[in-house]
């Protein structure tokens, strides 16, 4: 294993590597721009396929959905909130598909970015839900500014997220960045 | 003073670009051999070296780094790629699998580039299906020498980048199933074909070319197809006309549902590595990882063959 590669507290290291098409990317981002009728921003998902290595594990992105119009809920709170249909209809994405599926929002700016406190507490009640309907895969949710991505993913529903260790964005040029 | 001044136009973090950069070499004779070399010469710090034979008598028309001193030895192309590899550069990070690259998929998908140089248009075929489930881009060569009937003879070949999810192999027109029968009804038939050095150098160069791009630009538009024809009779390398017709198009031979492993188990995953629940951290997370700063993790190839 790599020396730099993250390590669990146990020890053992697992470096998450995801892959996406720029076109893709821009895609989504293009989408998540979009004014909505009420909510001060848009959320999405994003299917995954997946491969392994020893210690790498890696996240194939394979396309997205937008979560519609209608699936909002009205909270002036927060940016966005997604009704139970768009969960559910997630969730029904990942059954039928036996997909690893990824939460996606943006916080537009030239940086990394993070999560916020409320994205971490919403994560943390929804995603593993996700392991009900697909076990085979892994879940989690990634934060995109105009430039970067940074995720968490969650291997099994009794762990902890862990962080997405590389992005790459499948392009011309490559582009690559470890958020770490 | 660097060894890589000449090329720093490249820019400021290139040498750091290349170095970690890993590279999938799917046959290394003729066409390889150079890519190895050239690579080499560049800085590319990773390589995943996939061929299954030896040099032999035939192959010392053309196989960069081979020597007649060789053949006695049956030394694999593998080995004398990384000879080559090791004699250019410090402390490349090498894996050699001396077998047919389906051997070799599990370094092969840890790579950020795979360049294939295959006779067969099967395997061609494959490899970039492997590649695009995957998410790595794909470099072809291909050269053949045509027999016109009238005592001359025409070097043609073709240089293609394959991205995942812009127009493939089929889409160039290259693959087609009339090709691939007829591949198969020749099969065993015929000898060797006949492959020259200097072609395959102009081919090579070509393709190094478009690695150098993919890593580290030294101009901003660089289409995201690439399809180059190599008329080796006029001496010329220009645009496929396909290449600007297919620009910017998707491609519907490769769906995006075929990435990824078709059986993959995440629980497998975890109780091979024998990962235990870990116990909740604050925030929710495991700090330490914030903590600990990622480098390069996935530009290494596996262990069990590694040297570096």
């Amino acid at each position: 294993m790599d020396e730099h590669a993250v390590r669990t507290p146990e020890g053992r290291g697992v470096n998450v590597q995801l892959r996406i098409t720029r076109h893709l990317l821009h895609t989504v981002r293009l989408d998540l721009a979009r004014p909505h009728p009420f909510a001060y921003e848009r959320v999405g998902f994003l299917a995954a396929g997946l491969s392994s290595r020893a210690n790498d594990l890696w996240v194939l992105v394979r396309s997205y959905r937008a979560v519609a119009d209608g699936d909002y809920l009205h909270d002036p709170s927060v940016g966005a909130m997604m009704g139970p249909e768009a969960i559910r209809k997630a969730l029904q994405w990942a059954m039928s598909d036996g997909v690893a599926i990824f939460h996606v929002h943006a916080h537009p700016g030239r940086g990394h970015p993070r999560f916020s406190g409320l994205d971490l507490r919403e994560q943390a009640k929804f995603v593993p839900n996700f392991f009900h309907v697909a076990p085979q895969c892994p879940h989690g949710a990634l934060v995109l500014s105009d430039v970067f991505a940074y995720g968490h993913i969650w291997l099994s529903e009794d762990r902890p997220y862990d962080v997405i260790t590389r992005f790459s964005e499948v392009g011309v040029p490559l582009k690559e960045w470890s958020p770490l | 003073m660097s060894r890589f001044d000449r090329q720093s136009f490249l820019g400021s973090d290139s040498e750091e670009r290349l170095f970690g950069a890993m590279l999938g070499l799917v046959g290394l004779g003729g066409g390889g051999s150079h890519v190895a070399q050239q690579t080499a010469h560049l800085g590319i710090g990773g390589y995943v070296l996939v061929d299954p034979d030896h040099i032999t008598e035939t192959n010392t028309n053309r196989l960069i780094g081979g020597r007649l001193a060789d053949l006695k030895n049956e030394v694999k192309k593998t080995a004398i790629a990384e000879r080559q590899i090791r004699g250019l550069m410090e402390r490349p990070r090498t894996a050699t699998v001396t077998d047919t690259w389906h051997n070799a998929t599990a370094d092969l998908k840890a790579c950020d580039i795979i360049v294939g140089s295959l006779d067969s248009f099967v395997q061609r075929e494959q490899l970039e299906r492997f590649a695009r489930r995957y998410l790595i881009p794909y470099i072809d060569m291909g050269m053949d020498v045509h027999d016109l009937g009238n005592g001359e003879f025409l070097i043609a070949g073709q240089v293609v980048l394959s991205m995942p999810g812009g127009p493939c192999l089929r889409c160039a027109g290259l693959i087609t199933d009339e090709r691939l029968a007829a591949e198969a009804n020749r099969y065993g038939a015929a000898g060797a074909r006949p492959q020259v050095v200097w072609s395959n150098g102009v081919l090579a160069s070509t393709a190094v070319g478009i690695i150098v791009q993919l890593l580290t630009p030294w101009f901003r538009k660089m289409p995201q197809f690439i399809y180059l024809d190599y008329d080796g009779n006029r001496g010329t390398v220009t645009p496929n006309e396909r290449m600007n017709l297919y620009q910017g198009r998707t491609c519907r031979h490769h769906p995006p549902e075929e990435t990824g492993d078709l059986l993959f188990d995440v629980r497998k995953f975890v109780r091979r590595r024998a990962i235990p629940p870990r116990k909740e951290a604050k925030n929710g997370g495991s700090n330490l990882f914030h903590k600990i700063r990622a480098g390069r993790i996935f530009g290494k190839a596996s262990s069990r063959r590694e040297r570096g």
